[in-house]
Protein backbone atom coordinates (compact mmCIF):
# COMPACT_ATOMS: atom_id res chain seq x y z
CA UNK A 1 0.00 0.00 0.00
CA UNK A 2 1.46 3.24 -1.19
CA UNK A 3 1.10 5.97 1.11
CA UNK A 4 0.56 10.14 0.53
CA UNK A 5 3.09 11.58 2.44
CA UNK A 6 2.06 14.72 4.10
CA UNK A 7 3.08 18.18 2.55
CA UNK A 8 5.16 20.69 4.19
CA UNK A 9 2.20 22.44 5.40
CA UNK A 10 0.80 19.64 6.97
CA UNK A 11 4.38 18.24 8.27
CA UNK A 12 4.81 21.95 9.93
CA UNK A 13 1.48 21.75 11.31
CA UNK A 14 1.53 18.40 12.80
CA UNK A 15 5.54 19.13 14.12
CA UNK A 16 3.65 22.34 16.20
CA UNK A 17 1.09 20.45 17.91
CA UNK A 18 3.04 17.63 18.79
CA UNK A 19 5.35 20.15 20.30
CA UNK A 20 2.70 21.67 22.10
CA UNK A 21 1.20 18.53 23.43
CA UNK A 22 4.78 17.98 25.00
CA UNK A 23 4.77 21.41 26.62
CA UNK A 24 1.56 20.89 28.34
CA UNK A 25 2.35 16.67 29.20
CA UNK A 26 5.84 17.89 30.96
CA UNK A 27 4.38 20.89 32.67
CA UNK A 28 1.17 18.39 34.35
CA UNK A 29 3.69 15.37 34.77
CA UNK A 30 6.30 17.90 36.54
CA UNK A 31 3.08 18.97 38.46
CA UNK A 32 1.90 14.84 39.13
CA UNK A 33 6.03 14.01 39.91
CA UNK A 34 6.91 17.24 41.92
CA UNK A 35 10.08 17.48 39.83
CA UNK A 36 11.53 18.64 37.03
CA UNK A 37 10.82 17.06 33.70
CA UNK A 38 12.09 17.26 30.35
CA UNK A 39 10.68 15.84 27.00
CA UNK A 40 12.48 16.36 23.99
CA UNK A 41 11.04 18.05 20.96
CA UNK A 42 9.31 15.03 19.30
CA UNK A 43 10.34 13.76 15.88
CA UNK A 44 7.63 13.06 13.51
CA UNK A 45 7.77 10.83 10.51
CA UNK A 46 6.22 8.31 8.21
CA UNK A 47 7.92 5.11 8.17
CA UNK A 48 7.67 1.87 6.43
CA UNK A 49 7.56 -1.15 8.62
CA UNK A 50 10.82 -2.16 7.73
CA UNK A 51 12.36 0.98 8.70
CA UNK A 52 10.69 0.44 12.74
CA UNK A 53 13.22 -1.62 14.27
CA UNK A 54 16.01 0.37 13.36
CA UNK A 55 14.10 3.44 14.06
CA UNK A 56 14.04 2.68 17.84
CA UNK A 57 17.15 0.61 18.37
CA UNK A 58 18.52 4.17 16.78
CA UNK A 59 17.13 5.90 20.37
CA UNK A 60 18.05 3.49 22.84
CA UNK A 61 21.31 3.78 24.49
CA UNK A 62 22.37 -0.33 25.09
CA UNK A 63 20.58 -2.15 22.09
CA UNK A 64 21.18 -5.37 23.71
CA UNK A 65 18.69 -5.19 27.29
CA UNK A 66 15.66 -3.28 26.82
CA UNK A 67 12.04 -3.38 28.87
CA UNK A 68 9.39 -2.71 27.04
CA UNK A 69 5.48 -1.43 27.61
CA UNK A 70 2.95 -1.43 25.57
CA UNK A 71 -0.37 0.38 25.84
CA UNK A 72 -2.83 1.04 22.91
CA UNK A 73 -5.00 4.11 22.56
CA UNK A 74 -8.25 4.40 20.21
CA UNK A 75 -10.81 6.86 18.58
CA UNK A 76 -10.62 7.96 15.25
CA UNK A 77 -6.72 8.05 15.74
CA UNK A 78 -5.44 4.73 16.65
CA UNK A 79 -2.62 3.31 17.51
CA UNK A 80 -0.34 1.85 20.16
CA UNK A 81 2.77 3.80 21.93
CA UNK A 82 5.60 1.98 23.68
CA UNK A 83 7.77 2.98 26.61
CA UNK A 84 11.44 1.78 26.25
CA UNK A 85 13.33 1.46 29.63
CA UNK A 86 17.30 0.61 29.88
CA UNK A 87 18.90 -1.83 32.17
CA UNK A 88 17.74 -0.30 35.06
CA UNK A 89 13.91 -0.32 34.32
CA UNK A 90 12.52 2.88 36.51
CA UNK A 91 12.94 1.59 40.07
CA UNK A 92 14.33 4.93 40.62
CA UNK A 93 11.16 6.41 40.20
CA UNK A 94 9.55 4.22 42.49
CA UNK A 95 9.25 6.84 45.28
CA UNK A 96 7.82 9.45 42.97
CA UNK A 97 5.13 7.01 42.14
CA UNK A 98 4.08 6.55 45.65
CA UNK A 99 4.87 3.22 45.05
CA UNK A 100 6.94 1.29 48.43
CA UNK A 101 10.39 0.25 47.67
CA UNK A 102 10.65 -2.53 45.03
CA UNK A 103 10.97 -5.97 46.39
CA UNK A 104 9.90 -8.16 43.65
CA UNK A 105 9.19 -8.99 39.63
CA UNK A 106 5.27 -7.85 40.94
CA UNK A 107 6.37 -4.71 42.21
CA UNK A 108 8.43 -3.91 39.12
CA UNK A 109 6.41 -4.71 37.09
CA UNK A 110 3.11 -2.43 38.14
CA UNK A 111 6.03 0.39 38.48
CA UNK A 112 6.80 -0.22 34.61
CA UNK A 113 3.10 -0.31 33.98
CA UNK A 114 2.17 3.12 35.97
CA UNK A 115 5.41 4.78 34.84
CA UNK A 116 4.00 4.15 31.35
CA UNK A 117 0.23 4.85 31.96
CA UNK A 118 1.05 8.60 32.88
CA UNK A 119 3.55 9.40 29.98
CA UNK A 120 1.09 7.96 27.89
CA UNK A 121 -1.85 9.26 29.35
CA UNK A 122 -0.01 13.27 29.17
CA UNK A 123 1.22 12.49 26.08
CA UNK A 124 -1.40 11.28 24.37
CA UNK A 125 -4.17 13.38 25.71
CA UNK A 126 -1.45 16.69 24.85
CA UNK A 127 -2.36 15.42 21.28
CA UNK A 128 -6.04 14.60 21.93
CA UNK A 129 -6.62 18.39 23.31
CA UNK A 130 -4.55 19.77 20.28
CA UNK A 131 -6.83 17.41 17.14
CA UNK A 132 -9.99 17.52 19.72
CA UNK A 133 -10.09 13.58 20.14
CA UNK A 134 -11.42 11.96 23.60
CA UNK A 135 -8.69 8.99 23.31
CA UNK A 136 -9.64 5.66 25.30
CA UNK A 137 -6.81 3.39 26.49
CA UNK A 138 -6.41 -0.04 27.12
CA UNK A 139 -4.12 -1.47 30.33
CA UNK A 140 -0.73 -1.31 30.07
CA UNK A 141 0.95 -4.63 29.36
CA UNK A 142 4.80 -5.47 29.29
CA UNK A 143 6.36 -6.39 26.29
CA UNK A 144 9.42 -7.95 27.06
CA UNK A 145 11.96 -7.60 30.01
CA UNK A 146 15.48 -7.08 29.21
CA UNK A 147 15.35 -8.58 25.72
CA UNK A 148 17.55 -7.46 22.78
CA UNK A 149 16.08 -4.85 20.85
CA UNK A 150 15.47 -6.52 17.85
CA UNK A 151 13.26 -9.04 19.61
CA UNK A 152 10.40 -6.98 20.91
CA UNK A 153 9.43 -5.23 17.53
CA UNK A 154 9.71 -7.75 14.65
CA UNK A 155 9.15 -6.28 11.41
CA UNK A 156 7.35 -9.29 9.57
CA UNK A 157 4.79 -9.59 12.28
CA UNK A 158 3.16 -6.35 12.50
CA UNK A 159 0.76 -6.30 10.50
CA UNK A 160 1.05 -2.88 8.73
CA UNK A 161 3.25 -1.43 6.06
CA UNK A 162 3.71 2.35 6.69
CA UNK A 163 2.74 4.31 10.25
CA UNK A 164 2.72 7.79 11.25
CA UNK A 165 5.79 7.39 14.14
CA UNK A 166 6.67 10.00 16.95
CA UNK A 167 9.05 9.66 18.93
CA UNK A 168 10.01 11.39 21.99
CA UNK A 169 12.69 11.27 25.34
CA UNK A 170 11.56 11.48 28.46
CA UNK A 171 14.22 12.35 31.36
CA UNK A 172 14.61 13.28 34.76
CA UNK A 173 17.63 15.10 34.79
CA UNK A 174 18.28 15.00 38.92
CA UNK A 175 17.52 11.28 39.03
CA UNK A 176 19.58 10.84 36.09
CA UNK A 177 16.27 8.57 34.45
CA UNK A 178 15.67 8.39 30.89
CA UNK A 179 13.48 6.51 28.76
CA UNK A 180 11.58 6.71 25.51
CA UNK A 181 8.26 6.40 23.71
CA UNK A 182 7.30 5.98 20.43
CA UNK A 183 3.82 6.31 19.01
CA UNK A 184 3.08 4.01 16.12
CA UNK A 185 -0.13 4.94 13.93
CA UNK A 186 -0.73 2.66 11.30
CA UNK A 187 -2.01 3.44 8.19
CA UNK A 188 -5.72 4.40 8.20
CA UNK A 189 -4.85 6.88 11.31
CA UNK A 190 -2.13 8.53 8.76
CA UNK A 191 -5.01 9.67 6.64
CA UNK A 192 -7.00 10.51 9.35
CA UNK A 193 -4.22 12.83 11.26
CA UNK A 194 -4.15 14.54 7.68
CA UNK A 195 -7.41 15.69 8.07
CA UNK A 196 -7.05 17.28 11.29
CA UNK A 197 -4.35 18.78 10.32
CA UNK A 198 -6.02 20.19 7.43
CA UNK A 199 -8.74 21.15 9.52
CA UNK A 200 -6.18 23.02 11.63
CA UNK A 201 -4.72 24.94 9.15
CA UNK A 202 -8.28 26.17 7.76
CA UNK A 203 -8.70 27.51 10.28
CA UNK A 204 -5.47 29.95 10.64
CA UNK B 1 -39.21 4.21 22.60
CA UNK B 2 -42.38 2.26 24.74
CA UNK B 3 -44.57 5.04 26.65
CA UNK B 4 -43.31 6.50 29.95
CA UNK B 5 -40.38 4.00 29.60
CA UNK B 6 -37.15 6.45 30.51
CA UNK B 7 -33.93 5.07 29.95
CA UNK B 8 -31.89 7.77 32.35
CA UNK B 9 -34.02 5.65 35.14
CA UNK B 10 -32.81 2.55 33.56
CA UNK B 11 -28.91 3.70 34.13
CA UNK B 12 -29.29 4.31 37.86
CA UNK B 13 -30.25 1.01 37.85
CA UNK B 14 -27.44 -0.85 35.90
CA UNK B 15 -24.64 1.23 37.88
CA UNK B 16 -26.24 -0.23 41.24
CA UNK B 17 -26.77 -3.69 39.88
CA UNK B 18 -24.24 -4.27 37.51
CA UNK B 19 -22.20 -7.30 38.23
CA UNK B 20 -18.64 -5.20 38.29
CA UNK B 21 -17.48 -2.37 41.39
CA UNK B 22 -18.57 1.11 40.65
CA UNK B 23 -17.09 4.26 42.79
CA UNK B 24 -16.56 7.23 42.30
CA UNK B 25 -14.35 10.00 44.85
CA UNK B 26 -13.91 13.31 44.71
CA UNK B 27 -10.50 15.25 45.02
CA UNK B 28 -10.61 14.55 48.28
CA UNK B 29 -11.30 11.13 48.60
CA UNK B 30 -14.58 11.47 49.92
CA UNK B 31 -16.87 8.88 48.59
CA UNK B 32 -19.22 9.88 46.17
CA UNK B 33 -20.91 6.53 45.10
CA UNK B 34 -20.85 3.10 45.94
CA UNK B 35 -22.94 0.63 43.81
CA UNK B 36 -24.33 -2.83 45.09
CA UNK B 37 -21.73 -4.74 44.03
CA UNK B 38 -19.00 -2.79 46.64
CA UNK B 39 -21.63 -3.22 48.97
CA UNK B 40 -22.18 -6.62 48.95
CA UNK B 41 -18.32 -8.00 48.58
CA UNK B 42 -17.20 -4.99 51.48
CA UNK B 43 -20.27 -5.84 53.71
CA UNK B 44 -20.69 -1.78 54.25
CA UNK B 45 -23.77 -0.05 52.64
CA UNK B 46 -23.70 2.50 50.45
CA UNK B 47 -25.13 4.69 52.65
CA UNK B 48 -23.03 3.92 55.64
CA UNK B 49 -19.68 4.65 53.49
CA UNK B 50 -21.02 7.71 50.66
CA UNK B 51 -20.02 10.96 52.53
CA UNK B 52 -17.17 9.23 54.22
CA UNK B 53 -12.90 9.24 53.55
CA UNK B 54 -12.24 5.83 51.78
CA UNK B 55 -9.04 5.65 53.41
CA UNK B 56 -10.62 6.50 56.44
CA UNK B 57 -13.05 3.26 55.28
CA UNK B 58 -10.78 1.17 53.93
CA UNK B 59 -7.39 1.43 56.28
CA UNK B 60 -6.27 -1.12 54.33
CA UNK B 61 -6.10 0.11 51.34
CA UNK B 62 -2.37 1.26 49.99
CA UNK B 63 -3.17 4.70 50.94
CA UNK B 64 0.03 6.43 49.75
CA UNK B 65 0.25 5.02 45.96
CA UNK B 66 -3.24 4.78 45.69
CA UNK B 67 -3.74 8.59 46.26
CA UNK B 68 -1.23 9.04 43.71
CA UNK B 69 -2.94 7.19 41.33
CA UNK B 70 -6.14 8.59 41.59
CA UNK B 71 -4.34 12.24 41.94
CA UNK B 72 -2.58 10.94 38.44
CA UNK B 73 -6.19 10.81 36.79
CA UNK B 74 -7.42 14.09 38.20
CA UNK B 75 -4.07 15.96 36.84
CA UNK B 76 -3.60 13.99 33.76
CA UNK B 77 -7.13 13.52 32.76
CA UNK B 78 -6.47 10.37 31.69
CA UNK B 79 -7.23 6.75 32.83
CA UNK B 80 -5.38 4.22 35.16
CA UNK B 81 -5.45 0.75 35.51
CA UNK B 82 -4.39 -2.06 38.32
CA UNK B 83 -4.04 -5.86 37.24
CA UNK B 84 -4.10 -8.60 39.28
CA UNK B 85 -0.85 -10.76 37.72
CA UNK B 86 0.78 -7.28 39.56
CA UNK B 87 -1.38 -6.38 42.16
CA UNK B 88 -3.99 -9.38 42.90
CA UNK B 89 -6.37 -6.84 44.68
CA UNK B 90 -7.00 -3.03 45.59
CA UNK B 91 -10.38 -4.36 47.89
CA UNK B 92 -10.13 -6.96 50.10
CA UNK B 93 -12.68 -9.13 49.19
CA UNK B 94 -14.20 -12.99 49.65
CA UNK B 95 -14.09 -14.62 46.31
CA UNK B 96 -17.28 -16.64 44.85
CA UNK B 97 -15.11 -20.07 44.54
CA UNK B 98 -15.32 -21.04 48.00
CA UNK B 99 -15.43 -24.42 46.95
CA UNK B 100 -13.25 -24.71 43.83
CA UNK B 101 -11.01 -21.30 44.49
CA UNK B 102 -7.28 -21.80 45.40
CA UNK B 103 -7.11 -18.08 45.86
CA UNK B 104 -7.40 -16.35 48.98
CA UNK B 105 -9.19 -13.66 48.08
CA UNK B 106 -10.89 -12.04 45.21
CA UNK B 107 -8.74 -11.17 42.69
CA UNK B 108 -9.10 -7.85 40.86
CA UNK B 109 -8.54 -5.57 37.36
CA UNK B 110 -9.17 -2.16 38.35
CA UNK B 111 -9.74 0.80 36.10
CA UNK B 112 -9.35 4.89 36.63
CA UNK B 113 -11.58 6.77 34.98
CA UNK B 114 -11.65 10.97 34.39
CA UNK B 115 -15.42 12.15 35.20
CA UNK B 116 -15.06 15.44 33.03
CA UNK B 117 -16.60 18.49 34.13
CA UNK B 118 -18.03 21.22 31.72
CA UNK B 119 -14.91 23.30 32.08
CA UNK B 120 -12.63 20.13 30.68
CA UNK B 121 -11.54 19.60 34.14
CA UNK B 122 -11.40 16.17 36.45
CA UNK B 123 -14.83 16.45 38.41
CA UNK B 124 -14.47 13.18 40.33
CA UNK B 125 -12.84 9.83 39.48
CA UNK B 126 -14.56 6.60 38.94
CA UNK B 127 -13.14 3.46 39.70
CA UNK B 128 -14.16 -0.02 38.21
CA UNK B 129 -13.66 -3.21 40.06
CA UNK B 130 -13.65 -6.17 38.02
CA UNK B 131 -13.63 -9.70 39.71
CA UNK B 132 -10.93 -12.05 37.47
CA UNK B 133 -10.19 -14.54 40.00
CA UNK B 134 -11.98 -17.28 37.12
CA UNK B 135 -9.23 -15.69 35.11
CA UNK B 136 -6.70 -15.98 37.20
CA UNK B 137 -7.25 -19.61 38.33
CA UNK B 138 -6.99 -20.54 35.06
CA UNK B 139 -4.14 -18.56 33.65
CA UNK B 140 -2.22 -20.13 36.80
CA UNK B 141 -2.71 -23.05 36.00
CA UNK B 142 -2.12 -22.55 32.32
CA UNK B 143 1.50 -21.06 33.29
CA UNK B 144 1.83 -24.43 35.61
CA UNK B 145 1.35 -26.49 32.84
CA UNK B 146 3.93 -24.40 30.38
CA UNK B 147 6.12 -24.59 32.86
CA UNK B 148 6.18 -28.59 33.30
CA UNK B 149 5.83 -28.73 29.30
CA UNK B 150 9.22 -26.25 29.18
CA UNK B 151 10.86 -28.45 31.66
CA UNK B 152 9.89 -31.76 29.88
CA UNK B 153 11.11 -30.24 26.40
CA UNK B 154 14.55 -29.37 27.13
CA UNK B 155 15.20 -33.05 29.70
CA UNK B 156 16.30 -36.39 29.10
CA UNK B 157 12.91 -38.72 29.89
CA UNK B 158 15.28 -41.67 31.42
CA UNK B 159 18.01 -39.52 33.73
CA UNK B 160 16.16 -35.72 34.25
CA UNK B 161 19.26 -33.84 33.73
CA UNK B 162 19.27 -31.81 30.27
CA UNK B 163 18.77 -33.23 26.83
CA UNK B 164 21.12 -33.28 23.74
CA UNK B 165 19.25 -30.43 22.22
CA UNK B 166 19.03 -27.66 25.55
CA UNK B 167 22.83 -28.75 26.13
CA UNK B 168 23.66 -27.45 22.58
CA UNK B 169 21.54 -24.32 22.97
CA UNK B 170 23.10 -23.44 25.53
CA UNK B 171 26.70 -24.55 24.79
CA UNK B 172 26.26 -22.18 21.96
CA UNK B 173 24.65 -19.25 24.11
CA UNK B 174 27.60 -19.25 26.19
CA UNK B 175 30.16 -19.43 23.18
CA UNK B 176 28.48 -16.30 21.81
CA UNK B 177 28.40 -14.84 25.12
CA UNK B 178 32.02 -15.52 26.03
CA UNK B 179 33.07 -14.14 22.51
CA UNK B 180 31.59 -11.08 22.58
CA UNK B 181 32.13 -10.17 25.90
CA UNK B 182 35.32 -12.10 27.33
CA UNK B 183 34.82 -14.81 29.98
CA UNK B 184 35.67 -18.45 30.48
CA UNK B 185 34.38 -21.15 29.25
CA UNK B 186 34.68 -25.22 29.74
CA UNK B 187 33.46 -28.25 28.21
CA UNK B 188 33.43 -31.72 30.15
CA UNK B 189 32.46 -34.61 27.64
CA UNK B 190 32.49 -38.26 28.92
CA UNK B 191 31.13 -41.80 28.75
CA UNK B 192 30.75 -44.71 30.96
CA UNK B 193 34.08 -47.38 30.00
CA UNK B 194 32.17 -51.02 28.34
CA UNK B 195 29.12 -50.30 28.72
CA UNK B 196 27.93 -52.66 25.80
CA UNK B 197 28.84 -55.01 28.30
CA UNK B 198 27.13 -53.71 31.20
CA UNK B 199 23.92 -54.41 28.72
CA UNK B 200 25.11 -57.35 27.31
CA UNK B 201 26.15 -58.98 31.15
CA UNK B 202 23.19 -57.80 33.04
CA UNK B 203 20.26 -56.70 30.78
CA UNK B 204 19.17 -53.48 29.63
CA UNK B 205 17.21 -52.47 32.83
CA UNK B 206 20.08 -52.50 34.60
CA UNK B 207 22.03 -50.21 32.16
CA UNK B 208 18.98 -47.97 32.44
CA UNK B 209 19.80 -47.96 36.10
CA UNK B 210 23.51 -47.37 35.72
CA UNK B 211 22.89 -44.33 33.51
CA UNK B 212 20.32 -42.93 36.43
CA UNK B 213 22.70 -43.20 38.99
CA UNK B 214 25.49 -41.76 37.66
CA UNK B 215 23.60 -39.21 36.28
CA UNK B 216 22.67 -38.38 39.83
CA UNK B 217 26.02 -38.48 40.93
CA UNK B 218 26.72 -36.22 38.61
CA UNK B 219 24.75 -33.57 39.39
CA UNK B 220 25.67 -33.96 43.14
CA UNK B 221 29.24 -33.32 42.16
CA UNK B 222 28.56 -30.76 40.03
CA UNK B 223 28.27 -26.63 41.05
CA UNK B 224 24.53 -25.01 40.36
CA UNK B 225 26.36 -22.87 37.96
CA UNK B 226 27.34 -26.29 35.75
CA UNK B 227 24.96 -27.47 33.34
CA UNK B 228 24.65 -31.29 32.59
CA UNK B 229 23.68 -33.11 30.11
CA UNK B 230 22.80 -36.57 28.70
CA UNK B 231 24.77 -36.37 24.78
CA UNK B 232 23.95 -39.29 23.56
CA UNK B 233 23.15 -43.63 24.62
CA UNK B 234 26.43 -43.43 27.34
CA UNK B 235 27.68 -40.26 26.79
CA UNK B 236 27.47 -36.99 28.94
CA UNK B 237 28.36 -33.08 28.55
CA UNK B 238 28.73 -30.48 30.97
CA UNK B 239 29.45 -26.82 30.67
CA UNK B 240 31.48 -25.20 32.51
CA UNK B 241 30.49 -21.21 32.89
CA UNK B 242 33.20 -18.84 34.03
CA UNK B 243 35.36 -21.87 34.46
CA UNK B 244 39.48 -22.42 33.46
CA UNK B 245 40.92 -25.71 32.24
CA UNK B 246 42.45 -26.15 35.73
CA UNK B 247 38.68 -25.87 36.98
CA UNK B 248 37.59 -27.87 34.59
CA UNK B 249 40.06 -31.20 35.10
CA UNK B 250 39.46 -30.58 38.67
CA UNK B 251 35.51 -31.22 38.66
CA UNK B 252 36.46 -34.18 35.55
CA UNK B 253 38.57 -35.94 38.15
CA UNK B 254 36.09 -35.63 40.92
CA UNK B 255 33.42 -36.99 38.30
CA UNK B 256 36.17 -39.76 37.49
CA UNK B 257 36.65 -40.78 41.58
CA UNK B 258 32.92 -40.65 42.29
CA UNK B 259 31.54 -42.89 39.54
CA UNK B 260 34.03 -45.25 40.34
CA UNK B 261 33.40 -45.21 44.20
CA UNK B 262 29.99 -45.82 42.51
CA UNK B 263 27.90 -48.87 44.31
CA UNK B 264 25.36 -49.85 41.83
CA UNK B 265 23.66 -53.63 43.04
CA UNK B 266 21.40 -55.20 39.95
CA UNK B 267 19.89 -58.53 41.18
CA UNK B 268 22.36 -58.99 43.64
CA UNK B 269 25.15 -58.26 41.94
CA UNK B 270 27.50 -55.50 42.00
CA UNK B 271 27.95 -53.38 38.81
CA UNK B 272 31.72 -52.05 38.26
CA UNK B 273 31.53 -48.58 36.47
CA UNK B 274 34.44 -46.20 35.38
CA UNK B 275 34.28 -42.82 33.05
CA UNK B 276 36.81 -41.61 30.44
CA UNK B 277 36.38 -38.02 30.36
CA UNK B 278 37.67 -35.05 27.76
CA UNK B 279 37.58 -31.70 28.82
CA UNK B 280 38.68 -28.49 26.59
CA UNK B 281 38.76 -24.77 27.42
CA UNK B 282 37.31 -22.14 24.89
CA UNK B 283 40.20 -19.94 23.37
CA UNK B 284 40.28 -17.02 21.24
CA UNK B 285 41.01 -19.00 18.13
CA UNK B 286 38.36 -21.85 19.02
CA UNK B 287 36.03 -21.09 16.06
CA UNK B 288 32.53 -22.58 17.49
CA UNK B 289 30.71 -24.27 19.82
CA UNK B 290 30.46 -27.56 18.28
CA UNK B 291 34.52 -27.78 17.67
CA UNK B 292 34.91 -27.48 21.98
CA UNK B 293 32.95 -30.59 21.61
CA UNK B 294 35.15 -32.02 18.40
CA UNK B 295 38.35 -31.11 20.95
CA UNK B 296 36.78 -32.77 24.42
CA UNK B 297 35.94 -36.08 21.97
CA UNK B 298 39.63 -36.19 20.90
CA UNK B 299 40.89 -35.40 24.48
CA UNK B 300 37.93 -38.78 25.60
CA UNK B 301 39.37 -40.51 22.20
CA UNK B 302 42.67 -40.23 24.54
CA UNK B 303 42.01 -41.34 27.52
CA UNK B 304 40.30 -44.74 25.85
CA UNK B 305 43.38 -45.25 23.82
CA UNK B 306 45.25 -44.71 27.12
CA UNK B 307 43.53 -47.10 29.12
CA UNK B 308 40.16 -46.06 30.01
CA UNK B 309 38.71 -44.36 33.82
CA UNK B 310 41.16 -40.79 33.45
CA UNK B 311 40.32 -37.39 32.42
CA UNK B 312 42.42 -35.41 29.99
CA UNK B 313 42.68 -31.89 28.63
CA UNK B 314 42.24 -31.46 25.06
CA UNK B 315 45.54 -29.75 24.10
CA UNK B 316 45.97 -27.78 21.36
CA UNK B 317 49.59 -27.86 20.32
CA UNK B 318 48.87 -31.10 19.34
CA UNK B 319 45.75 -29.72 17.16
CA UNK B 320 47.11 -26.90 15.30
CA UNK B 321 44.82 -27.43 12.36
CA UNK B 322 41.58 -27.00 14.40
CA UNK B 323 41.97 -23.37 15.09
CA UNK B 324 40.59 -20.70 13.26
CA UNK B 325 42.78 -18.78 11.27
CA UNK B 326 42.50 -15.35 13.17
Amino acid sequence: MSIQPYNEDQRDALQEITNIAMGQAGSSLAQLLDVFVILSVPRVRIVGVEDVPDAVAEMVDDPEEVTAVRQAFYNKLRGETMVIFGRKGCADLADLMGHEEVQNSEDEEELLLDVTNILVGAVLNGLGEQIEVEFGFSPPAIMAMNTPIEKVLISDQLGWSHALLIEVNFSLEERGFKCYLIMLMPEESIDMMRQSLDHILESF
Amino acid sequence: MADGLDPLSFLRFIVDRVNVGIIVVDREMEVLLWNHFMAVNSGKEAHEIIGTNLFQSFPDLPEKWLKKKINSVFILKNFAFTGWEQRPYLFQFRHNRPVTGSTDYMMQNCTFLPIMGENNDVQAVCITVFDVTDISIYQNQLKDAMAKLEDMSIRDGLTEIYNRRYIESQLAAEYDRCHRYGGELSVILFDLDHFKNVNDTFGHLAGDEVLRSVSKKLVEVLRTSDIPGRYGGEEFTVILPNTAIEGALNTAERIRSEVEKLEIVHDGRGIPVTVSIGVTQMRDSTPSHEAMLQEADLALYQCKEGGRNQARAFDPAEHPDLDSEQ
